[in-house]
């Protein structure tokens, strides 16, 4: 069928009419081969130029449409949807966008009508060899991954988990509970975090729309938004589990900094030197000296110093919670030994937020001794521990304590990197995932369908890390709506069997997973429900095999030739 | 170079040619592998040709250093093991270009190694095809002197420049001749299955090699000077357009040179296949616009395009330049550009199996130069309008 190319030229108001001498376009253009119809219009976008093309291409019994007018970023679904209620396939389209990128940025009205006669020519030229690719859809599948058995995993599986959407809980260690079942108290109200923790995971595992996957780990993600295949080793039975979702919470947690890098803290050659976890663990009744604060000689201490900041020079950044934490402790200590000397060793208090002042203030009044202090250094003598430091005058000073507790930086878990692999999501120069948009986008990441809460994304309170879950689970609910369709991508990679060497390349450089390698016919292969268009693997096969729908190399050649001639 | 390497001394008697054989017939014997992949003198005629061979034919009729690359080493190792591997275990002996095409062809996927061992040897050059061609005696007589020692302007042009003729990373095992007395050959490992195969013959690896290593190192300082001085002179007579078109002036479009590189393994060349065929409005177009139209079109984009796809692997074997029926000095093109493009990334094609391929790699931070001018260059664009 001989083809009939319909060319609309839009004015934009003044935007394009002043700089382009629409007319001489016009008749440049309608001598043209298969060229059935030129015309122009004061705005194509609005409801009357819509209009105006769904009729013309009826008329005239067009087989194909080219539009000059804005940027296709803005208005090439509006102009493809004109053609598709024109009956035609919506791909036999092409936008010029002569406003952007011609009569906004040349100054002279010659030049700008030449440069204009050029994109309207290539996007004539390469039309006609668009592919009429067809729509296709799936369902969004509204069940959910979360990853990480902490108190944020487990806050974010609560408030997602509903009967029409499922929710995949996966924790690589034996149970629930994370950091937070650790912590004999909590600050400020000084409740007790098991307490908290059992009643979260008790709710949890009531929950029959989770499901709880323990001593597990997530093997692969491939996917997006509404389609992610998920593969899950379950470690105790050495068995695979596969299960499709639509969105994926990473809530994977933080580590402690390991002080066994900086010796001038003593940790690990001294007895009675501690991290904040193996003092909150002494502290719970389930712990190694049944929930009492020992020394190792098994006396209780007569005095304790408590050191900030262990790490933070190293890291480079202020943990956040440590400060506010150490007051927790100082009122554990009192607690259980009302005589015992604290000392905090400090250099900046980080006590932010609206109750944390007099929750100091009170700990203060509990005879606790704050010093502000640098280049300290723990030693030990055989009989007990010396800690030498330098005042905030600059002089040198000493401490004598039975106990040191570190307040150790906390760093990102060690799968963070797993993660970000897995997924292509950023991490920064500490190791954290990072945010969409540290404003805009706190818990998405720069994969849709994919969030990041609590620790994952840098130090938090639990209380910040909860806020966190609820403000992801509010994104998937509104994102991920039961019965939705989700319109695939048709401008797909394909690879042709017959050039295609298996050589690897494309599965190298793809970043969404999309291709796989047929061992028996040693080829790429091309999964299209995965493929995002992306044309890495265009670019990259060293043979030609691959190649992008609607971006072939004809259609990219009939551009540039008429673009250059 | 290669000075922290170890090696052995396997005793042999005669010429490099007959030292060589003895070493692949006694592994042979010992079963330390069951054949091998080496080039044969056709019997009874001039021609040489990748064989696989054992015993008698082996030692009557194998050349481990043949007077020419009629065929590239890399292609019979790819003809054999493109489609997967066989049981039984083949020594190839390649030249070190083409130990280092075959890694290279590895890292695409178009060799299995796994039952291969690459064995290379120190290469005194290899002479044109069309000498051979011509006059065959006359060539492996100046191809004898080369043996002895002889440096020889008779010698290929890249042959003659190559500071890459010894041990590459690329192979299980490099045999080195150079430097070494009579008595036998150094046979040096480079990976677990070429210490293998020292075990299997019972070497350990205490060998004294200082005297190889000096002589390499020698004449790859020697080489590297002549190769930056030629270098420098061809640049100047072929960089630019207008030289470019010069230098392939010549050429008839038979793609010969892309049929004998090891490095082009596309099932169908780009330019063969039916995305390079336009109809004949494209073409009238296009010698309307330029005022003329050369026929058969694309040839110098083809090299354009061959070097593109080409340079980052190209081992400068020669091999293209050999199969040029007119006599284009093709491989010295690609040895400038892709030493040049080489260089960028900081990747030597074949030296180690493992490092992959650059343009499979993404870094963030390289050429941070580029991104700089091409943001200077618009910024300057730009401001008129701003």
């Amino acid at each position: 069928m001989a083809k009939r190319i319909g060319v609309y030229v839009c004015e934009c108001g003044t935007n394009i009419a002043e700089k382009v001498n629409i007319d001489r376009v016009l008749a440049a253009v309608s001598p043209l081969k298969d060229v059935a119809v030129a015309e122009r219009h004061k705005l194509l976008c609005s409801g009357d130029g819509q209009e105006f093309i769904r009729q013309s291409i009826a008329e005239h019994g067009l087989t194909h449409v080219v539009v000059a007018a804005c940027s296709p970023k803005q208005h090439e679904v509006t102009f493809m949807n004109v053609c598709e209620k024109a009956g035609l396939n919506p791909q036999l389209f092409q936008l010029a966008n002569i406003r952007e990128q011609c009569a906004w940025v040349t100054s002279d009205r010659e030049e700008a009508t030449d440069k204009a006669l050029r994109q309207i020519r290539a996007a004539i030229s390469r039309v006609g060899y668009h592919a009429p690719l067809e729509n296709k859809e799936m369902q969004c599948n509204p069940d959910v991954l979360v990853i990480g058995g902490g108190i944020a995993g487990i806050k974010a599986s609560q408030v997602l988990a509903a009967p029409d959407r499922k929710v995949y809980l996966v924790e690589k260690t034996s149970s629930l509970g994370g950091k937070v079942k650790g912590f004999s108290k909590l600050f400020t109200n000084m409740e007790s975090g098991p307490g908290l923790i059992t009643k979260e995971i008790k709710s949890l595992l009531d929950n029959k729309y989770v499901e709880v996957l323990t001593e597990s780990e997530v093997e692969q993600i491939l996917g997006f938004l509404g389609n992610f295949e998920v593969k899950v080793i379950k470690k105790a039975e050495d068995a695979e589990l596969d299960f499709n979702v639509g969105a994926v919470v990473l809530a994977t947690g933080f580590e402690l900094f390991d002080p066994t890098g900086l010796p001038r803290y003593g940790y690990g050659k001294l007895d009675d030197v501690y991290t904040s976890l193996e003092f909150e663990e002494m502290n719970i009744p389930e712990g190694p000296t049944g929930g009492k604060i020992l020394l190792k000689n098994g006396k209780p201490p007569q005095s304790v110093a408590i050191i900030h900041c262990v790490g933070r020079e190293e890291k480079g950044y202020c943990s956040k919670v440590c400060c506010i934490y150490s007051l927790k402790f100082d009122r554990m200590l009192k607690a259980q030994l009302p005589q015992v000397k604290v000392s905090h060793l400090y250099s900046d208090l980080c006590i932010p937020g609206k109750s944390f002042q007099k929750f100091y203030e009170d700990t203060r009044g509990l005879g606790v001794e704050f010093v502000r202090s640098a280049k300290t250094e723990v030693a030990g003598d055989g009989k007990g521990i010396n800690i030498n430091y330098e005042t905030e005058g600059g002089g040198k000073s000493e401490l004598a304590a039975d106990m040191v507790i570190l307040l150790p930086a906390m760093e990102p878990a060690s799968d963070a990197g797993k993660f970000a692999e897995m997924l292509n999501i950023p991490r920064d120069n500490k190791g954290f995932l990072v945010e969409e948009h540290q404003l805009l986008g706190p818990v998405a990441s720069a994969v849709e369908g994919i969030f990041v809460i609590g620790c994952a994304r840098g130090p938090q309170s639990i209380s910040e890390s909860i806020v966190q879950s609820e403000a992801a689970a509010g994104k998937i609910l509104s994102a991920l709506v039961p019965g939705r369709k989700l319109e695939l991508e048709v401008r797909v990679s394909e690879i042709s069997a017959s050039f295609c060497t298996g050589c690897k390349t494309c599965l190298d450089v793809c970043p969404y997973g999309a291709i796989t390698f047929d061992e028996t016919r040693r080829i790429s292969v091309v999964n299209e429900v995965l493929c995002h268009g992306c044309g890495n693997c265009a670019a990259a096969c060293p043979s030609g095999a691959a190649s992008l729908k609607h971006f072939t190399f004809p259609q990219i050649y009939q551009e540039l030739k008429e673009v250059l001639r | 170079m290669v000075s922290t390497v170890k090696g052995a001394l396997f005793p042999a008697e005669g010429g490099v040619r007959e030292r060589i054989l003895a070493f692949l017939q006694k592994a042979i014997s010992q079963g330390c592998f069951d054949a091998v992949l080496i080039p044969v003198r056709a019997p009874g005629t001039d021609s040489f040709t990748y064989s696989l061979v054992r015993g008698e034919s082996l030692l009557e009729n194998a050349y481990p250093l043949p007077p020419v690359m009629s065929v590239q080493g890399a292609k019979a190792v790819s003809s054999l093991t493109g489609h997967g591997k066989g049981k039984k275990k083949i020594a190839a002996i390649v030249r070190p270009c083409e130990a280092r095409a075959t890694a290279e062809l590895f890292k695409l996927g178009q060799v299995d190694l796994e039952n291969i061992f690459l064995i290379s040897l120190d290469c005194p050059g290899a002479l044109p095809l069309a000498d051979w061609a011509k006059d065959p005696q006359k060539t492996e007589e100046a191809f004898t002197e080369i043996l002895k020692g002889k440096a020889s302007e008779s010698l290929r042009p890249v042959c003659r420049i190559c500071d890459r003729f010894s041990a590459t990373g690329a192979e299980d095992l490099h045999i080195g001749t150079l430097g070494a007395e009579k008595g036998g050959i150094l046979l040096i490992p480079h990976s677990p299955k070429g210490e293998g195969i020292l075990d299997c013959l019972g070497l350990t690896t205490e060998a004294d090699i200082s005297a190889w290593d000096a002589a390499v190192n020698s004449l790859t300082g020697q080489r590297k000077e002549q190769r930056q001085k030629f270098m420098e002179e061809f640049k100047s007579k072929t960089a630019g357009l207008d030289n470019l078109l010069d230098t392939f002036s010549q050429c008839i479009n038979c793609h010969n040179c892309m049929r004998v590189c090891p490095i082009c393994y596309c099932r169908q060349c780009f330019f063969d296949s039916d995305n390079m065929k336009f109809a004949f409005a494209d073409y009238l177009n296009r010698a309307e616009m330029a005022g003329g139209l050369r026929l058969p079109p694309e040839t110098l984009l083809f090299h354009i395009g061959r070097m593109l796809h080409m340079s980052l692997s190209c081992v400068s074997c020669g091999a293209c330049e050999d199969a040029c029926p007119t006599a284009i000095p093709v491989a010295q093109v690609f040895s400038l550009v892709g030493g040049q493009n080489q260089e960028e990334f900081d990747y030597v094609p074949g030296r180690s199996r493992d490092e992959p391929p650059p343009l499979r790699v993404y870094e963030e931070d390289e050429f941070e130069e580029v991104e700089q001018s091409c943001a200077g260059a618009s910024a300057q664009q730009e401001a008129p309008n701003a």
